[in-house]
């Protein structure tokens, strides 16, 4: 299966601090495939560079066949690239259906304009935020001030507007950061819906080994900037360079 | 030519001025998120007070230093009392507050002190000339360029190599971190705008004996300093010193050769530099740019 | 604050009530009035920027101004009738947008707030330097041209009319331009920029839109301002002037269709009234910017919307356990 992002060598430093240091990465187009590490391990940074929040320092990002390592955030999201933010990255004062709605209207190709939409593009946005709803089981939530909502289920709006754009790779910043268990299982199951049922490509970042080990087709593993280990969960588990640095001398069970 | 000499060591002296107006608005700027409108006005302040000073009995030198300190009071006064409570907010809201306070200040200085300004002349020992190799230097300039080196080089030390410079530079790039990790942020704030004051300071008392004193001297130099830190590159106060310095010299060379466009000559070279660099000479890469 | 159906209704029978004003005697004076409006319309497009995209602009007295120059230059060198003074001056106001917008967008928060100001400042200099051309320090002042085809004279009374059709301009493209996806998408601009780039959007492109929008509205205002007074001066372009606008905006409630509007009426009548009651106005007009910054940042329409919201029951969200089970809407 070709891979659909490919980074090599990617390195970014600020000031004398290099935060990703000679990383890269091949994610096989629908796959799951997690990112993990210790705190500081560069994770976000790499994350960053990747869907050009930022550009590296040296090093090549390759997605979907074109050359993406200098091109600016917005194309790749045209070119079916998403991502979300450890901070759900949403539109505070809006309800839901309007969060979903900025993006559902710039996947119609219809945000620059001024004339209202007509009917028939108005009812085919209103279709589509709705499925985004019911993916992420927000629908109860349409007209809520997403301000009101609780922080997992921002996260889910989160993921639905980055749905609006009908990506083909989705990466998550540490989407289950800072949440309960029950929200935690619902945010998993999302992943796995999208990987599943959408049949989308998932990067996603995390700490929670646990559902790492049970989510992940593959995983990198990162720290201090560096790459420490690539493979798959069993491997990964295994190994006991990643035990060390990361896991203590736990046993681990696969879920 | 002899004219180019002497205009070129005036303008760098005038863009020492500019220069140290930048980097106080630099500093307050980087740090807080605050453009500082009343910057001219501390400056124009440190002016009158000296003159205030000297007018009493009190010595030029010992003006030098008491007149900046003074306004560092009444600077720290106004970032405790209107500008903190704006920090985080949007910027729009320190631009107004601090746009108002010019007005006022404007308006006390004239109540207080004349609408015509005074006359401020520096101590009999710096006037003259210094003959120093091809040229005669007016003495009072060699002096502000003295000082002011003096004022720059301190800046730089305090911020390189003591530990609260550090801390300051270390906030510029991440409060939230800075904060967590046990620094008082809010000291760190108030120190940092009454460095920007203190040298607004002196150069106002500086700018007196050179530029003439009057309600709106300081004004004058705050929007050259605003194209100082927009050529230099905002975010580096390195930038603003070499923008400062750069505007200085074109003010002064226009002036000499098209004296009706010396003012538009530093913003056609902001709009030449935003067109060719938009980040400035120093100037940090923007997201967004 | 996304415009609604109610308030077009408001703002029409606002606009009907002007229309019938000449003819109440409310202890104004009629050009007293069209300045506010005008003045108003600048506010309104300080407005677009600040309140609705979340740009700091801090220079909009340049596309003001631009409005007038245009207006009395074209009426100076073209002898111009009325109407085409009108469009000239808000050509070139839409000039100054279209040249200034580039160099604007290099930058966000308060490092483009500063090149508001700076670039602002260009055109004050431009004004101050080309005394031939400008009349410079002293303006220019121009007998107010008739208009053409119909070599009809504009009367203070007439005049009074057209800024309101200027206005019912104003707000109508407000109204459009707020409504539209345009519109909405340079609200979430306002709220979260990074993320309506990872929507896919170019958000450069929306806010250079937003600008010249900006630019052709203050322009408008201008325009009129400068054909009102016969007269325009290099201090209508001044950065000083730019903050007025901008404090305006925001005692009236910045992202709200009639706050500037407000802001405009406090801020010339108190004027009017300050600088004949007293030398120290300028004291208290900055007594004035502190104040509102300090304790009254959302503006009399501001709070008021804020207060009505406050008031509005709404239940409780759901706790966390409860959201995991899909949940009966409930009315």
């Amino acid at each position: 299966m070709a891979n659909l992002l490919e980074a090599r060598g990617i390195e970014k430093h600020f000031g004398g601090v290099k935060a990703v240091n000679d990383v890269s990465i091949s994610i096989e187009a629908g796959s799951i495939h997690a990112v993990i590490g210790p705190n500081g391990a560069g994770k976000t940074t790499f994350f960053n560079t990747l869907s050009g929040f930022y550009f590296p320092d040296a090093g090549t990002v390759t997605f979907d066949g074109h050359d993406v390592t200098k091109m600016i955030n917005w194309k790749r999201i045209e070119l079916g690239m998403s991502r979300t933010f450890q901070t759900p990255s949403i539109f505070p004062e809006l309800s839901v259906y309007d969060n979903l709605l900025i993006g559902t209207q710039s996947q119609a190709k219809m945000a620059f304009r001024l004339a209202p939409p007509s009917a028939t593009a108005r009812n085919a946005m209103n279709a589509r935020i709705d499925e985004l709803l019911h993916f992420v089981n927000l629908t109860a939530f349409k007209d809520r001030p997403v301000a009101e909502l609780s922080h997992g289920s921002q996260r889910l709006c989160e993921i639905a507007m980055s749905l609006a754009m009908q990506p083909k790779l989705v990466l998550l910043d540490e989407p289950m950061a800072g949440l309960a268990e029950a929200e935690t299982e619902r945010i998993v199951g999302v992943i796995r819906d999208l990987h599943d049922r959408l049949g989308l490509t998932v990067v996603f970042v995390e700490h929670n080994m646990r559902v790492v080990l049970g989510l992940a087709h593959r995983i990198t593993v990162l720290d201090r900037g560096a790459m420490l280990a690539e493979g798959t969960p069993a491997e990964i588990s295994a190994n006991s360079v990643v035990r060390e640095a990361y896991l203590g001398k736990e046993v681990i069970d696969h879920v | 030519m002899e004219q180019i000499a002497p205009q070129l060591f005036n303008g760098l002296i005038l863009g020492a001025f500019y220069a140290i107006v930048a980097i106080g608005l630099s500093l307050i700027m980087n740090l807080t998120g605050t453009i500082n409108m009343a910057h001219g006005a501390f400056l124009t302040l440190a002016g009158y007070l000296a003159f205030t000073l000297v007018s009493h009995g009190t010595s030029f030198w010992v003006a030098l230093i008491l007149a900046p300190l003074m306004t560092v009071a009444v600077g720290i006064l106004v970032e405790r009392t209107m500008i903190r409570p704006l920090y985080g907010r949007l910027p729009i809201y320190g631009l107004l507050l601090t746009f108002g306070l010019s007005l006022i200040a404007e308006e006390v200085f004239h109540l207080t002190w004349g609408a015509n300004g005074v006359p401020f002349q520096p101590p009999a020992i710096l006037a003259g000339t210094v003959p120093l190799g091809f040229m005669q230097f007016p003495a009072y300039r060699l002096f502000i360029a003295f000082v002011l080196i003096i004022a720059i080089s301190a800046l730089v030390y305090f911020l390189r190599r003591t530990k609260f410079g550090l801390q300051l530079r270390a906030a510029v790039q991440d409060s939230e971190m800075i904060a967590a990790l046990g620094t008082n942020t809010q000291v760190l704030y108030m120190v940092n705008f009454g460095l920007g004051i203190f040298l607004a300071g002196v150069a106002g008392v500086l700018a007196a004996g050179m530029l003439g004193l009057n309600p709106t001297t300081g004004n004058a130099l705050l929007l050259p300093a605003f194209v100082a830190v927009i050529i230099g590159g905002m975010g580096s106060l390195l930038g603003s010193i070499v923008g400062g310095l750069l505007i200085g010299v074109v003010f002064s060379m226009v002036t000499l050769y098209f004296p009706a466009f010396n003012e538009v000559s530093i913003y056609i070279l902001m709009a030449l530099v935003l067109m060719i660099r938009p980040r400035g000479l120093f100037g940090e890469e923007g997201l967004f740019g | 604050m996304i415009a609604s159906n109610r308030g077009v209704v408001v703002s029409c029978l606002l606009l009907v009530v002007f229309a019938a004003l000449p003819f109440v005697n409310i202890g104004l004076e009629i050009s007293t009035i069209t300045e506010v409006f005008l003045i108003g319309i600048a506010a309104m497009s300080v407005n677009l920027l600040v309140g609705y995209t979340g740009i700091n602009a801090f220079g909009n007295a340049a596309f003001f101004g631009l409005g007038a120059y245009g207006a009395l230059l074209s009426i100076k060198y073209f002898h111009t009738d009325f109407v085409l003074s009108i469009v000239a001056g808000v050509a070139l106001a839409f000039l100054g947008g279209v040249v200034l917008g580039p160099f604007l967008l290099r930058r966000r928060g308060i490092y483009f707030s500063l090149l508001t100001i700076a670039l602002g400042q260009v055109f004050y200099f431009i004004a101050y330097r080309f005394t031939d051309v400008t009349g410079g320090e002293d303006g220019m002042t121009v007998i107010r041209p008739l208009v053409g085809f119909l070599n009809y004279k504009v009367d203070d009374h007439a005049f009074y009319y057209v800024s309101l059709a200027a206005l019912a301009l104003a707000l109508g493209t407000f109204w459009i331009v707020v409504r539209s996806p345009f519109g909405k998408t340079l609200q979430a601009i306002r709220q979260n920029e990074l993320r309506v780039r990872y929507l896919g959007l170019n958000t450069d492109r929306f806010i250079f839109v937003a600008l010249i929008v900006s630019a052709t509205l203050a322009g408008l205002g201008g325009t009129l301002f400068g054909l009102l007074l016969s007269n325009v001066s290099p201090l209508l372009l001044d950065w000083h002037q730019s903050g007025d606008f901008v404090l305006m905006t925001v005692i009236g409630g910045a992202g709200t269709i009639w706050g500037p509007m407000i802001g405009a009426l406090i801020f010339v009548i108190g004027k009017d009234v300050l600088s004949s009651v007293t030398p120290l106005w300028q004291i208290y007009i900055g007594a004035l910017f502190i104040a509102c910054v300090l304790g009254f940042p959302k503006g009399i329409l501001g709070s008021i919307f804020a207060a009505f919201e406050a008031r509005r029951v709404v239940p409780p969200a759901p706790s966390s356990a409860a959201q995991a089970v899909v949940v009966e809407p409930h009315g």
